[in-house]
């Protein structure tokens, strides 16, 4: 037997909204939420601009989540808000918390360079590290990969299963995906899924820079990221964090929540080609979103809006115009297509999550979000997307799309709940 | 044979002294483009290697027996293996000469001096990335981290996606390195040594890589596949506070509705330290007796990540060769805990 599954509880952390209000607000009015960083001194490195969380409350988690309390990864903190919201908005008694599913997406271990100067004066890594563990109450080198799921099942109590996926930009659909699977074949009743990443720090903004798929206007923030505009010219870093209380229709109507969208369906592919470029032709993309459209039972003219991964580099976004209209054919042409990375950034493991809690909020908000910056038309970008503002919205599927470094991609479905 | 031996690096500076590494290894063999080798961390490098060997064994190529997207490809991986030899020269450039990490040397000298792959080499999901590439593997995927027991949910997952028709192969593994120093600092830190300050012994970090490919009992009889034996039942349970971890492994037995005797075990444990949760006492608990008993952490060392499809190989191996029930046990650090119980076909 099959479950249906229902999405009962949202939070999110992004530099355009701290909640789930500011975030729709700033998104429905095309707020950008990029802007130079701040959190520490980028002002030498080649790349200054990123979607920055600027009102992150942390003496207030540090009372919600003593244990997190000498963290000093700005991912842990995210990803306690946003999953700390959607608990309480889901209404979610501990009891169930206990029994839930935990699936928490993230990217990689946070690496402080600075702990490590040592290096430079030794010589010596062992040496180094010597001083380090030498000294007291000294901080972890690296956070491990499952902190986040650890606090957070360890504080909710929660023994239903801990999943740490660590897909790079795919990670939060995959997560997402991985507990409506779980909830609908009757593993779990209740899951709490999402993601949160952030790399604003040396090392990871650095290390990105050098990749040259980042776009370079530190001088215009709020326009730097450009996804489906012929003057795109890379995307935008960012961080934040989104989680989703899901469960299954039946004990969502039994406890009488309130229900904001269905998930549908859920696929995921590889494209087993470069770890340094998209496939070019799209096809992995396709094969993402074509798995998600059977998964849900549906024919691609019932797709009714896409919320598109749509990252701003040239080379992606026509990857992925050209995957959209392979999975979808003419309806491609017919319906309205998002990128909610033009104003939040790249969130890397947390972008899946965010845009899927953006892709609910279009069905229950019956609102399109804009994707902003979009001025020149591009050619090889010829699908409808949405760039003069909001545009209110009927349809009744969105699909939602991440597509990794390395090549992972993971597509979401959600439907309309009536 | 064992592979553990005194490590290189550390001169007394961690509790443990010893580690288990892969000698006169080389991936090139295995690789379908030379120059990859330069993007990958030496976790990849095992992992390629590992997911052809598995491929090999089962007789299986991408586009031949199965559609690429036919194949999924469900993993586990552990603490970033980023080497700090591969940014010390970042490091020297960024540090001033108040010998205090400066961002403005970092932007103007630091950056200049690594490589720009080095990102490629600190994503968590690029060993499986790389294993899709070598491979030609197209479907399902997903990617845990970053303990034992996550490498055991990578089977489960790949299990899963057979069971429910999402593939007809699962390729399922892991691959971890912890032989260097910043693995080994991590590891002290988070107080996996602190058996070798009391007791002399304790977990021995090792490195490598295992996976296992997986069909549906009637696909592989379909093609004429060797099969090694079947995944009659799996048990997961994760740990919490309030809760014992002695207990939340006793439940992962009890989960597995395998009282009696089973052919064999293949234990998780090194039963080695006095501090560590002895395996035969749960087995005792949960009323399970085995035959045999296989160890191979004081053989390989503890590969994490890895752990749990290496563990699940072996056991396949004493299936075949004739044990009617094996019992292979996935319990290691981090809260999710783990086994499996594989029947003779």
């Amino acid at each position: 037997m099959r479950n249906r599954v229902v999405i009962t509880g949202m939070g999110v952390c992004t530099g355009i909204g701290g909640s789930i209000a500011a975030f729709w607000e700033g998104l429905t009015a095309g707020r950008s939420g990029i802007c130079l960083v701040s959190v520490f001194d980028a002002s030498a490195l080649p790349i200054r601009i990123a979607g920055e969380v600027k009102d992150l409350n942390l003496s207030k988690l540090k009372c919600a989540f003593p244990a997190a309390a000498g963290e000093r990864d700005r991912k842990i903190w995210l990803g306690l808000e946003a999953a700390g919201q959607a608990v309480r908005d889901a209404g979610l008694e501990e009891e169930m918390l206990s029994d839930a599913l935990l699936v928490v997406g993230v990217s990689l271990e946070t690496f402080f360079l600075g702990d490590v100067s040592a290096l430079a004066r030794t010589g010596s890594a062992t040496r180094t590290l010597q001083g380090i563990l030498q000294a007291p109450q000294a901080p972890w080198l690296q956070t491990p990969l499952d902190r986040l799921t650890q606090i957070l099942g360890d504080h909710y109590r929660q023994a239903g299963g801990r999943y740490t996926n660590c897909s790079a930009c795919a990670a939060g659909t995959q997560a997402i995906g991985e507990g409506f699977r779980m909830l609908r074949d009757g593993m779990v009743k209740v899951a709490v899924v999402g993601a949160s990443d952030s790399v604003l720090n040396p090392l990871a903004m650095g290390g990105f820079s050098l990749l040259q798929i980042l776009s370079k206007e530190n001088h215009t923030p709020e326009r730097a990221c450009r996804p489906f505009d012929a003057t795109r010219q890379g995307t935008v870093l960012g961080e934040g964090a989104a989680f989703l209380v899901m469960e299954t229709l039946e004990g969502a109507l039994q406890r009488g929540a309130r229900i904001y969208s269905e998930v549908l369906g859920y696929g995921s592919s590889l494209d087993a080609y470069r770890v340094t470029d998209p496939e070019p032709d799209g096809k992995g993309a396709a094969l993402s979103m074509a798995k998600a459209i059977t998964d849900a039972g549906l024919r691609p003219e019932q797709i009714d809006c896409v919320n598109a991964h749509g990252t701003g580099t040239p080379k992606n976004d026509i990857a992925e115009n050209r995957a959209i209209k392979q999975a979808l054919g003419r309806r491609a042409f017919e319906i309205p297509i998002t990128a909610n990375k033009s104003m939040t950034g790249h969130l890397i493991a947390a972008s899946g999550a965010v845009e899927a809690t953006a892709s609910v909020l279009t069905l229950f908000e019956n609102t399109v979000p804009p994707t902003i910056n979009l001025a020149h038309r591009d050619p090889d970008c010829d699908l409808d997307y949405v760039s003069e503002g909001s545009r209110p919205f009927k349809g009744q599927t969105v699909l939602s799309n991440s597509f990794g470094f390395g090549g992972q991609n993971a597509t979401l479905i959600f439907g309309r709940y009536e | 044979m064992k592979a553990i031996s005194p490590t290189r690096f550390g001169g007394g500076v961690f509790d443990c002294p010893v580690c288990a590494e892969v000698n006169n290894f080389d991936p090139q063999p295995y690789l379908n483009e030379a120059k990859m080798v330069r993007l990958m961390n030496r976790d990849a490098q095992m992992a390629v290697v590992a997911a052809r060997l598995a491929l090999e064994n089962a007789g299986i190529k991408a586009r031949s027996a199965y559609r690429p997207d036919e194949i999924a490809l469900f993993g586990a991986t552990g603490l970033a293996g980023l080497p700090l030899g591969e940014v010390a020269p970042l490091i020297t450039a960024s540090t001033g000469s108040n010998g205090l990490f400066d961002l403005d040397l970092f932007g103007r000298l630091g950056l200049k001096a690594v490589r720009p792959i080095l990102s490629f080499k600190i994503l968590s999901n690029m060993p499986f990335c790389f294993v899709s590439i070598n491979e030609g593997i197209q479907g399902p995927n997903a990617i845990y981290a970053p303990w034992e027991g996550n490498g055991a949910q990578a089977v489960e997952a790949g299990i899963r996606a057979l069971s429910t028709g999402d593939a007809k192969c699962s390729l399922v593994g892991g691959c971890d390195v912890k032989t260097h120093e910043l693995a080994f600092a991590s590891l002290q830190q988070l107080g996996l040594f602190s058996s070798w300050c009391s007791t002399g012994t304790g977990i021995v970090p090792g490195e490598g890589a295992a996976f296992l490919v997986l069909e549906m009992e009637r696909d592989a009889r379909a093609r004429g596949a060797r099969m090694y034996g079947a995944v009659s039942s799996f048990s997961f349970r994760t740990s919490c506070p309030g809760k014992a971890m002695s207990q939340t492994r006793e439940d992962v037995l009890q989960g597995l509705n395998a009282q009696g005797a089973v052919s064999a075990v293949v234990s998780s444990s090194s039963e080695v330290h006095s501090s560590e949760i002895k395996e035969s006492s749960l087995l005792k608990s949960a009323r399970i007796s085995a035959g045999i008993t296989l160890r191979p952490k004081p053989y390989v060392g503890d590969l994490f990540a890895a752990a749990a499809p290496l563990q699940l190989a072996l056991g396949a191996l004493l299936t075949e060769a004739g044990g009617a029930q094996v019992l292979v046990n996935c319990f290691g650090h981090g809260s999710t805990q783990a086994a499996f119980l594989l029947d003779k076909i």
